[in-house]
C-alpha cells in the first residue's frame, strides 16, 4: 500500500474504530455491571503482537470469543479477555457470586460467547452504518489459548488470502484501571476497499 | 561452597525472524505459535542454536523482506540453513525440530488455507528436498505452543497453554 493511500485509510478507519469502540464499550459496560473506559482505539498496518500486551502479553492464557464478518464485506473480529476477567464477567452476567466460576466450563464458555456476540456485533454494526452495507456477523466461536497465539493465527488467515493486515485494537478498561479485555477487528482487502471509497 | 549457576536469559524469536546463538545461557523462544510453525535446529560440535518463526507457508512471488526472513515456509529453510552455515555449523550435522501448524480458531477458518498444515507441510517439504530428517515433531492439533531450544545442550522442549514444558 502506497504512503498517501494508506493515511487516508487510516483516517478513515480512525472514525468508524472511535464509534465502533464506543458502542462496543457500552454493550460491555452493561453486561459487566461497571463503568468501562475505552482507550481510543489504535489503527495498525503490519504483523505486530503487542496488542497482546494489553491482556497480560504474549504467553497469557485468554478466554473469548472470536468471529468472522460476512456479507458485503468480510473481516474478523476477536474479542479477549484475560483469564480471570473472563472468570470475574461470567458470575456477574449468570448473577454468581464473586468468584464462583473458577474455570472455563460450559456455563463460562456460553456466557463468553453471548459477550462476544454482543460486543463483536456492536462494533460490525458501526462498520455496517457508516459503511452503508449489510454485514452479518457468523456465530461466534470460543477461544481460550495463549493471546499471541490467537492474534497470529489472525494475521495469517488475512495474509493467506493475500491482504495486507490491518487491525484495529480497542482497549477496554476498568475504573481501577485493570485490563478488560482487547477487541481486534482486522477487514480483509476488499473491505478496506470500500472503506476508502467511502472516505473519497 | 555451591557452584555457581547462570541463570538463562530468553531471546524471543518474532513472527519472520531467524535468531542464531552459540551463547549457552540464551535460550531461543517462539512464544505462542497458532499457526506458524517454529523450527529449532541444531549443531552438537559447535554448540550452535538456530530458530526460525515462520507465518506463511509459500512466498509464491512475493519479495522476501530482509528484517523478515523466514516470514514463508519455502524461503525460511533456506534463509535458515545459510545462517546456520555461517555461524559455523554445518547442515549434514542438524538436528531438526518443529513445532506449532494448529488450528486455534477453530472450524470457522476457511478450509482453503487450514495455514497451519499448509506451514508444516511446505517446511517438511523443504527439509525433504534437502535429504534432512526431522528428528522430532509437535504439529497440528487446536492448541498454541511455545517452542524452546536450550544452546547449551540442544533440547528443545514445547509448552501448551498454562502447562509445563515437555521436551520436544
Amino acid at each position: 500500500m502506497i504512503q498517501h493511500e494508506q493515511t487516508s485509510l487510516m483516517k478513515a478507519l480512525s472514525g468508524v474504530a472511535r464509534d465502533g469502540a464506543a458502542r462496543a464499550g457500552r454493550g460491555l459496560s452493561g453486561l459487566m455491571g461497571q463503568e468501562i473506559r475505552i482507550h481510543v482505539p489504535a489503527v495498525r498496518v503490519g504483523t505486530r503482537v503487542d496488542a497482546c500486551e494489553a491482556v497480560g502479553g504474549e504467553e497469557t492464557v485468554v478466554l473469548g470469543a472470536y468471529l468472522t464478518i460476512t456479507g458485503d464485506i468480510a473481516g474478523h473480529v476477536m474479542l479477549l479477555f484475560p483469564m480471570q476477567r473472563a472468570l470475574e464477567c461470567v458470575d456477574f452476567m449468570c448473577g454468581y457470586p464473586a468468584g464462583t466460576t473458577i474455570e472455563p466450563d460450559e456455563m463460562a464458555e456460553s456466557a463468553i460467547s453471548e459477550l462476544g456476540n454482543i460486543v463483536g456485533s456492536a462494533f460490525v454494526n458501526a462498520l455496517a452504518d457508516h459503511l452503508g452495507l449489510v454485514l452479518h456477523p457468523s456465530p461466534p466461536i470460543v477461544v481460550n489459548d495463549m493471546a499471541v497465539a490467537l492474534v497470529e493465527s489472525v494475521y495469517a488467515e488475512i495474509l493467506a488470502a493475500g491482504a495486507e493486515v490491518v487491525m484495529i485494537d480497542t482497549v477496554f478498561e476498568d475504573t481501577a484501571g485493570r485490563a478488560t479485555g482487547l477487541l481486534l477487528v482486522a477487514p480483509d482487502s476488499q473491505t478496506l476497499s470500500k472503506i476508502q471509497e467511502k472516505a473519497a | 561452597m555451591n557452584a555457581s549457576v547462570i541463570a538463562p536469559t530468553r531471546q524471543a524469536v518474532g513472527i519472520g525472524q531467524i535468531v542464531i546463538s552459540k551463547a549457552p545461557d540464551v535460550v531461543l523462544v517462539a512464544y505462542g505459535l497458532g499457526s506458524c510453525v517454529g523450527i529449532a535446529v541444531y549443531d552438537e560440535a559447535t554448540s550452535t542454536a538456530g530458530m526460525a518463526h515462520v507465518l506463511l507457508p509459500l512466498s509464491e512471488g512475493h519479495a522476501v523482506d530482509p528484517a523478515e526472513p523466514a516470514r514463508y515456509g519455502d524461503t525460511a529453510v533456506n534463509a535458515l540453513l545459510t545462517a546456520m552455515t555461517q555461524a559455523g555449523a554445518r547442515t549434514q550435522r542438524l538436528i531438526v525440530k518443529l513445532a506449532g501448524g494448529a488450528s486455534v480458531l477453530g472450524h470457522t477458518t476457511s478450509p482453503t488455507f487450514k495455514v497451519g498444515q499448509r506451514n508444516a507441510d511446505s517446511i517438511r517439504e523443504q527439509f525433504k528436498q534437502r535429504g534432512m530428517v526431522i528428528a522430532a515433531e509437535e504439529l497440528g492439533g487446536n492448541r498454541g505452543r511455545t517452542l524452546e531450544l536450550h544452546p547449551a545442550t540442544g533440547k528443545a522442549f514445547v509448552r501448551l497453554a498454562a502447562s509445563t514444558a515437555v521436551e520436544l
